[in-house]
C-alpha cells in the first residue's frame, strides 16, 4: 500500500482508532494483521519471503542466545547467510550471472546465463537489514533473544517503516511494540503534523519535480546544458523530498500509535562535507553500515592505507545495497572517494570549525551540495550510456537553445525545500512548529493543506527507494 | 483528550472548506480545462444547447480525400438549422463516460431537448471494456465527482480512480477472452473468444503461393475479439446505458441511443456468419432494452456498406463522408418525431 493513496489515509485512521481500542494484549496481533495486510497490497505472495526472514531470524536469535564458542558464530553465519541468500536471489540474481558470462568471456568461456523474470519484493533491502542487526546484536551479547515470535514478527513487518525503513534496531523498535501505549494529546499532534508534511514533501515537492528530471534523463542530448544542469540539481531534490517525505510519512504514523522511530533524516543538504552529509542522509542505513561493516573491518584503529580501503568498502557496498547495477557501485565509490579525499585535506589543512553562519561554511555547504547533485548522476541513470549522455550534455551542450521546458515551478518547491530545512536544521518539523505560536502553526498547516490538496503533483510517483 | 482532537479535526475541515472557495476561484477553472475540458463544454453551452451529441472518433474522423470533412453531428445539424447540436466529443468514450458527462448537467438550468448518445457495440467487448485508454477517461471524470473541488483536486493527485497498470488491464482482458463462455442457439466449435481467436490464428488465411496470410489473419483475429461477444445483463456498459436511461427518464429529456454502423460485410466475409450473428444479436439486445419510454435506439448496423469504412486493417467506426452522412440522415429521420416542425430536408 502506499503512504500517497487513498487506501492508505482510510485505512491508517481504522488502524489507530482499532490499536486503541483494543487491549494491550491483543494489540501485538492486530498490529501484525494490519502490517500483513498493508504490505500484501503490494504482491500478496511476496508476504512468505518475509515470513521466511522472520522465522529464520527468530530461531537463529534463539539459537545464538543458547549457543556458545564457535557454535555461535555458526549460527550467525547460517542467518546472515540466509538472509544475504534470500536478498541475492531476489535482487541479485540476474546481475551476478550476467556479470559472471562477461567474466567468462574474456577468457574465452561461453556462458549463456538464465534470466529470471521476478519482481523484486518492495523493501527487501530493508527487511533483511533490519532482520539481520538483529541476530548480530544477539550475537554480540547486546541484545536479549526474543522469545515471543509475534513481537519479532513485528520487529520487521511493523507497516509503517516496513519497505522503505527507517532500518530500526531491536533495542529501540522491539521494545517500543512492546510498551503499552495510550492515546496522548502530543503524540496524535505531532503525529499529525509528520504525517501532513511528509505528504506534502513528497507529493507537493517531489513529484512536481519527477516529471521534469524524468524528460531530461529520457533524453538529455536534447536539452541544452542549463537545462541539464537544471535537472542534475533537480533531482537532488526530489530524491531527497521523495524518501525524506516517506520517511516524515512513516515517523507520523508511529507516532500517531505512540511508538517512536527513529530519524532517518537531519537536512542532509546543510551539510559542510560528504562524512557529515552522510552523518544526515539515511542515517539508520549509514549507522548500519558502520556499526556492521564499517567496525568489523576495523574502522578508523587500522593503519591509514586499511583504513581508506575500509572507507571504499563500505561506500561501494551501500552503493550496491541500493540497486543491482553497476552504476551503484560508482555512485557508492565516488562518495567514498571524495570522502576520503576531504579527510585527507583535512588532515594537512587544519581550520577550525565552527557551526556559525559563516561565508565559509555557506561556501563549503554549497560545495557539498554541488559534489552530491553530480554523483547523483550516476544513482539516477538508467546505464553508464546514459549517465555519460547526461555528463556530456552538462559539458558540451552549450550551444543547444535546450527544449524550453519550464522548470521554475519545480525550482520555486525545490527553494520551498531549502527554506525549510534551514528552518529546521538539526530538529524537526513537528518539534519546531509545536514552538509556534497558536495562530501562525495553523497558518503553516493551511499552507501544507492548500500545497498538497491543490498544487500536488497529478502523476503519482511510486516512493523512489521502494525498489530497494 | 477526545474532544480535544475532535475539535482540530472540525479546524481542518473548515480550513479545507476555506480552501475550496479560494482554489475554486483561481486554480479550479484551469485544472478543469487541462484535464476534463468535455465538462467546461458542457457548461458553457448548457444554456444555447437544444440536443447533445455525445460522441468519440465516429463522429469526427474522416477520409483525407473526403469532399466533406463535416462530422455526423454537423450532418445532422444540416437538417434542424434552426436547432443547436452541440456537440461534445472525445476519442475512445463510452456508455461510462457519457454517464458522468449527464451528471454535470445542471438540472436546475435550462435543460436540453434531446441527448443523442453514440451507442458502439465494440465498447461492450472485453478489449474496450479493459482498454489501456481507461485510465486516462477516468482521470478526466474525476472532476465529476460529488465532493468539493478540492478534494477532486487531491483525490487527482492519489489516482483515487480506477487506475489500473496496462499489465493489470491486459491481464483482465486476456481472463475475459479466455472465460467468458460464447453462447449460440446452435452448436458452435469453440466455447470462448480465445479458442475463435487461436484457430483462426493457426489456420484461418492461406495465399495463392501457399503461405499464411498474415495480414488477413490478423484482420480476422481482430473482428473476432472485437464483436465476438454476448451482451449481458452483468456487463459494465448496461449498467452505464441502464443509468444514463434513468437520468433521462427523470428529468424528461428524450434520448436517443446512436447504435453505430458496423462492417458487417467484411466481418462476413472475414470471419462468416457466426460472427455476423453475433452481431445481430448483441444489436437486438440493445434494442430491445432500451427502446421504450423517451429512449429511442437508431439502428446504424448495416446501414454503412463496407466500402464506406476509412479503417480496412482495423475494427473501427470510421466512416468516410457518404457514410457519416447516411448515419446523420438516419438520426435526423428519428428525430423528426419530436422536431417535425423544424425539419428541413437538407439532402
Amino acid at each position: 500500500m502506499l503512504f500517497n493513496s487513498l487506501h492508505f489515509l482510510i485505512f491508517l485512521p481504522l488502524v489507530i482508532g482499532l490499536y486503541y481500542l483494543l487491549p494491550q494484549r491483543f494489540r501485538w496481533i492486530f498490529i501484525f494483521l494490519a502490517s500483513c495486510y498493508f504490505y500484501m497490497a503490494f504482491v500478496p505472495k511476496y508476504i512468505l519471503i518475509l515470513f521466511l526472514i522472520i522465522a529464520i531470524d527468530y530461531v537463529s536469535g534463539l539459537a545464538i542466545e543458547k549457543a556458545s564458542g564457535t557454535r555461535r558464530k555458526l549460527f550467525l553465519w547460517l542467518s546472515l547467510s540466509s538472509n544475504i541468500l534470500l536478498l541475492a536471489f531476489f535482487k541479485y540474481f540476474n546481475f551476478l550471472n550476467v556479470n559472471v558470462a562477461d567474466l567468462l568471456s574474456l577468457f574465452g568461456t561461453e556462458f549463456h546465463p538464465v534470466n529470471l523474470s521476478i519482481i523484486l519484493p518492495i523493501g527487501l533491502s530493508f527487511h533483511t537489514f533490519q532482520s539481520m542487526s538483529y541476530t548480530i546484536e544477539v550475537y554480540r551479547g547486546k541484545q536479549q533473544a526474543e522469545k515471543h515470535l509475534g513481537y519479532f514478527a513485528n520487529y520487521v513487518l511493523f507497516f509503517p517503516q516496513m519497505v522503505a525503513g527507517p532500518i530500526e534496531r531491536y533495542e529501540n523498535l522491539g521494545t517500543e511494540l512492546k510498551v503499552e501505549h495510550h492515546p496522548v494529546y502530543k503524540n496524535f499532534s505531532d503525529g499529525f503534523r509528520l504525517v501532513l508534511f511528509g505528504l506534502f514533501v513528497k507529493m507537493t515537492i517531489a513529484d512536481n519535480i519527477a516529471p521534469y528530471v524524468n524528460e531530461v534523463y529520457k533524453q538529455p542530448w536534447t536539452y541544452s546544458a542549463l537545462e541539464v544542469w537544471v535537472a542534475v540539481f533537480l533531482f537532488s531534490f526530489q530524491i531527497y523530498a521523495d524518501f525524506y517525505g516517506y520517511s516524515t510519512i512513516a515517523l507520523g504514523c508511529a507516532r500517531l500509535l505512540g511508538i517512536k522511530i527513529m530519524d532517518n533524516f537531519k537536512t542532509p543538504y546543510l551539510s559542510r562535507s560528504i562524512s557529515e552529509f552522510w552523518s544526515r542522509w539515511h542515517i539508520s542505513l549509514s549507522t548500519w553500515f558502520r556499526d556492521y561493516l564499517y567496525i568489523t573491518l576495523g574502522g578508523n584503529r587500522v593503519k591509514l592505507p586499511r583504513w581508506s580501503l575500509n572507507i571504499m568498502i563500505v561506500f561501494m557496498v551501500s552503493g550496491l545495497w541500493h540497486g543491482a547495477n553497476w552504476t551503484f557501485v560508482v555512485w557508492g565509490a565516488l562518495h567514498g572517494l571524495v570522502s576520503l579525499a576531504e579527510r585527507y585535506f583535512n588532515m594537512i589543512v587544519k581550520i577550525e570549525k565552527t557551526e556559525s553562519l559563516s561565508f565559509w561554511n555557506v561556501l563549503l555547504t554549497v560545495k557539498t551540495f554541488v559534489i552530491t547533485s553530480l554523483i547523483w548522476i550516476f544513482f539516477r541513470a538508467e546505464n553508464f550510456a546514459n549517465a555519460k549522455d547526461m555528463i556530456k550534455a552538462l559539458l558540451f551542450n552549450y550551444h543547444l537553445a535546450g527544449k524550453g521546458v519550464n522548470y521554475i515551478p519545480a525550482l520555486v518547491f525545490s527553494l520551498a525545500l531549502i527554506v525549510t530545512d534551514v528552518y529546521v536544521y538539526n530538529s524537526r518539523i513537528d518539534v519546531r512548529l509545536g514552538f509556534l505560536k497558536t495562530p501562525y502553526r495553523w497558518a503553516v498547516y493551511a499552507v501544507l493543506i492548500f500545497g498538497l490538496f491543490v498544487l500536488s503533483g497529478t502523476q503519482k510517483f511510486a516512493f523512489i527507494y521502494f525498489q530497494f | 483528550m477526545l474532544k480535544k482532537v475532535l475539535i482540530r479535526f472540525l479546524w481542518v475541515g473548515l480550513i479545507i472548506l476555506s480552501l475550496d472557495v479560494v482554489y475554486t476561484h483561481t486554480l479550479y477553472p484551469k485544472d478543469l480545462e487541462e484535464k476534463s475540458k468535455e465538462v467546461v463544454e458542457i457548461w458553457n453551452s448548457q444554456d444555447s444547447a437544444d440536443i447533445y451529441y455525445f460522441g468519440e472518433s465516429s463522429n469526427t474522423t474522416y477520409r483525407e480525400t473526403d469532399s466533406l470533412k463535416n462530422r455526423i453531428s454537423e450532418f445532422t445539424n444540416w437538417f434542424y438549422p434552426s436547432l443547436r447540436i452541440t456537440n461534445i466529443n472525445k476519442f475512445a468514450t463510452h456508455g461510462g463516460v457519457y454517464r458522468q458527462w449527464l451528471k454535470v448537467i445542471d438540472t436546475k438550468k435550462k435543460l436540453p431537448h434531446a441527448i443523442i448518445i453514440t451507442l458502439n457495440l465494440r465498447s461492450f467487448n472485453a478489449g474496450w471494456i479493459h482498454s489501456n485508454l481507461e485510465t486516462q477517461l477516468q482521470e478526466a471524470m474525476v472532476f465529476t465527482q460529488p465532493f468539493p473541488n478540492i478534494v477532486n483536486r487531491f483525490f487527482l493527485s492519489l489516482q483515487a480512480f480506477d487506475n489500473k497498470t496496462d499489465k493489470q488491464r491486459e491481464e483482465d482482458m486476456l481472463r475475459d477472452y479466455r472465460t467468458v463462455p460464447l453462447v449460440f442457439p446452435y452448436p458452435f466449435p469453440f466455447k470462448t473468444v480465445s479458442e475463435w481467436d487461436s484457430h483462426m490464428a493457426a489456420g484461418g488465411y492461406l495465399k495463392p503461393d501457399g503461405s499464411w496470410d498474415m495480414d488477413k489473419i490478423v484482420l480476422a483475429c481482430h473482428f473476432i475479439k472485437g464483436y465476438g461477444f454476448n451482451i449481458r445483463q452483468n456487463n459494465p456498459r448496461i449498467a452505464d446505458f441502464d443509468a444514463i436511461y434513468d437520468w433521462c427518464s427523470k428529468f424528461q429529456v428524450n434520448l436517443y441511443l446512436n447504435l453505430l454502423a458496423e462492417n458487417v460485410q467484411y466481418a462476413d466475409s472475414l470471419v462468416g456468419k457466426d460472427l455476423v450473428f453475433l452481431m445481430k444479436q448483441n444489436r437486438d439486445f440493445l434494442v430491445k432494452r432500451y427502446q421504450k419510454g423517451n429512449c429511442k435506439v437508431i439502428d446504424n448496423l448495416e446501414v454503412v456498406p463496407g466500402r464506406e469504412f476509412i479503417d480496412l486493417e482495423w475494427t473501427t467506426e470510421h466512416y468516410a463522408c457518404k457514410g457519416r452522412m447516411t448515419i446523420a440522415k438516419n438520426i435526423s429521420d428519428t428525430l423528426k418525431k419530436q422536431f417535425n416542425n423544424k425539419y428541413k430536408k437538407a439532402y
